[in-house]
């Protein structure tokens, strides 16, 4: 076994409300991957990520993160995994600056009753730098485009110095150009400060040639390994129930979905 | 002016006044950002069958009112919590069930008794000793938790979800809000009355809503216009002889509308149209 696994499912299953999210996955992420989450809706990879979290639990089989099981994940666990959930729209007028924000990403280190320091200030301070949002740093928050409260979010999970960095979806809502330079930056934090970065997606395309790994998920795990291991023609088909072609350009593996033999 | 201050009555009032100002102010932020603006108003009719039902039993009124209120967050947030129903629905239902309570007890006490309907319009002139005492122990409480887990208070006011993934005890610290919701409202029932509570929560927090884009100088700026509306209330009161709690209401009703004339919000709002 590897030593330097950060994250273990071993055949987890995971039911909510009558129904099944995941189903008997089992999957190992070391230290410092980069690892893109895909699949249809509603094929449980929000689940997945909540589960690293901590805030669900398998029904059977088992999740370890860190060195600590998933119901037992503790606070101190907790601040080591910056989560940026899916975008929800803030509301233009809501009383919350840019900087109040990423402060918040603080809390949970600082403990019960403890209020921020200048340290915690300082902090925040170099989180928008690394986001490059300084600037923004009284801003409301409701008056920044898409791709720049996405960016606080980012600060936001920074700002508590983790080791997980847990994305869902963290390019919808943005206009295209915005979704690429989003997803560089991404990637430039992954190797920069030596993350362990678990992207869900929609975006096969777009992530493939920055992530070390793919998990193809529908219920059930169908693949997981490289880009051009993951992205097979046969599965890839299978699991979204319409004919899909697999490409290569210059290095990189693309996907094509479509009803491409009606139009032959 | 400095002579009304020589009245024991008056220094009561207007201590109790600031008091109950701050609570409400500060715990109004939360309920406004938080949406619980009905639960409020649905724990304030709660809370006047308590008192209704203490003046029936000779038990004390506030303590019953405590009991009352503290019972309806309870049960309110436990069917949401079991998604029972959702919570507006059951406050909805809690709402006329206390106020049919309330209607009955005053039914079964046979002889018409003032001070109840004292609860229901308030009138923070006739604060007793043992009132403030209340009104401090009770306000000092509040004020207390807030402080000690503000920054938890924060946090799930902007994302519970967030802060939940964080660590946070999300569940258990909304649920603790509710139950300060309560008490703030039993705290200021003598002063301002079930009936008129909720104006002093729920408006200097969305006064100071239009004012600033910063939810922690949104805090000082509601707790600025809560004890200035109540103080003002008070002295209005007392100068043109009229009901406090009506007075209260609507001088901090008069100061939400020039804050929504002078909101910088509304400017850029416009401007953005041009």
């Amino acid at each position: 076994m590897n030593d330097n696994v950060i994250i273990r499912l071993l055949n987890a299953t995971i039911s909510y409300q009558n129904r099944t999210a995941i189903r008997d996955v089992s999957l190992e992420i070391h230290q410092g991957e980069f690892v893109g989450i895909i699949g249809p809706n509603g094929s449980g990879k929000t689940t997945l990520l909540k589960s690293v979290l901590g805030l669900v639990c398998p029904t059977s089989g088992s999740i370890q993160i860190f060195d600590c099981a998933c119901h037992k994940l503790r606070c101190h666990h907790r601040a080591k995994i910056g989560y940026i959930p899916q975008k929800g729209q803030i509301d233009h007028n809501f009383p919350v600056t840019v900087a109040e924000t990423v402060m918040m990403g603080r809390y949970s280190s600082l403990g019960l009753f403890k209020h921020p320091s200048k340290k915690d200030k300082e902090l925040v301070v170099n989180a928008l730098a690394e986001v490059g949002m300084a600037d923004y740093k009284d801003a409301p928050l409701g008056h920044l485009s898409g791709g720049q409260q996405q960016r606080v979010m980012i600060a936001r999970a920074l700002v508590q110095q983790p080791e997980i960095l847990l994305m869902d979806e963290p390019t919808t809502g943005i206009d295209t150009p915005t979704q690429y330079s989003m997803i560089k930056f991404i990637s430039g934090l992954h190797k920069n400060l030596n993350l362990t970065v678990l992207l869900v997606t929609h975006d096969i395309n777009m992530i493939s040639p920055y992530v070390d790994r793919m998990a193809l998920l529908k219920t059930r795990l169908y693949a997981f390994g490289t880009p051009s291991e993951v992205l097979n023609e046969k599965i890839l088909t299978e699991v979204y129930g319409q004919q899909v072609i697999v490409t290569t350009k210059e290095g990189g593996t693309y996907v094509i979905a479509g009803d491409y033999h009606h139009h032959a | 002016m400095l002579e009304m201050l020589s009245y024991e009555f008056m220094q009561r009032a207007i201590l109790a006044s600031i008091v109950i100002g701050l609570v409400c102010s500060i715990i109004g932020v939360f309920v406004i950002l938080k949406n619980l603006t009905f639960i409020g108003a649905g724990t304030s009719h709660a809370a006047f069958a308590g008192v209704t039902l203490g003046y029936l039993t000779g038990f004390n009124p506030l303590a019953v009112a405590i009991v009352f209120s503290l019972l309806t967050v309870w049960i309110v947030g436990y069917l949401n919590k079991k998604g029972a129903l959702m919570l507006d629905t059951s406050v909805g239902m809690f709402y006329s069930l206390t106020m049919a309570l309330a209607v009955l007890f005053i039914g079964l006490m046979k002889v018409y008794n003032a001070e109840v309907y004292g609860y229901l319009f308030g009138s923070i002139l006739s604060v007793t000793k043992m009132d403030l005492k209340v009104i401090l122990i009770l306000g000092a409480i509040v004020l207390l938790i807030v402080y000690l887990f503000f920054k938890e208070f924060h946090f799930i006011t902007f994302d519970e979800e967030m802060a939940k993934a964080s660590g946070i005890a999300a569940g258990w610290l909304s649920f603790l809000l509710l139950n300060l919701i309560a008490i703030t409202i039993v705290v200021s029932l003598k002063s301002v009355g079930a009936i008129l509570v909720f104006a002093l929560i729920v408006t200097p927090a969305a006064a100071a809503y239009q004012l600033t884009y910063s939810m922690i100088r949104m805090f000082s700026y509601s707790a600025i216009i809560g004890v200035g509306s109540s103080v003002a209330g008070v002295l209005l009161s007392y100068w043109f002889d009229l009901p406090s709690g009506a007075t209260t209401v609507l001088f901090v009703s008069g100061v939400f509308f020039l804050s929504v004339i002078f909101s910088p919000k509304r400017r850029i709002a416009v401007n953005s149209v041009d």
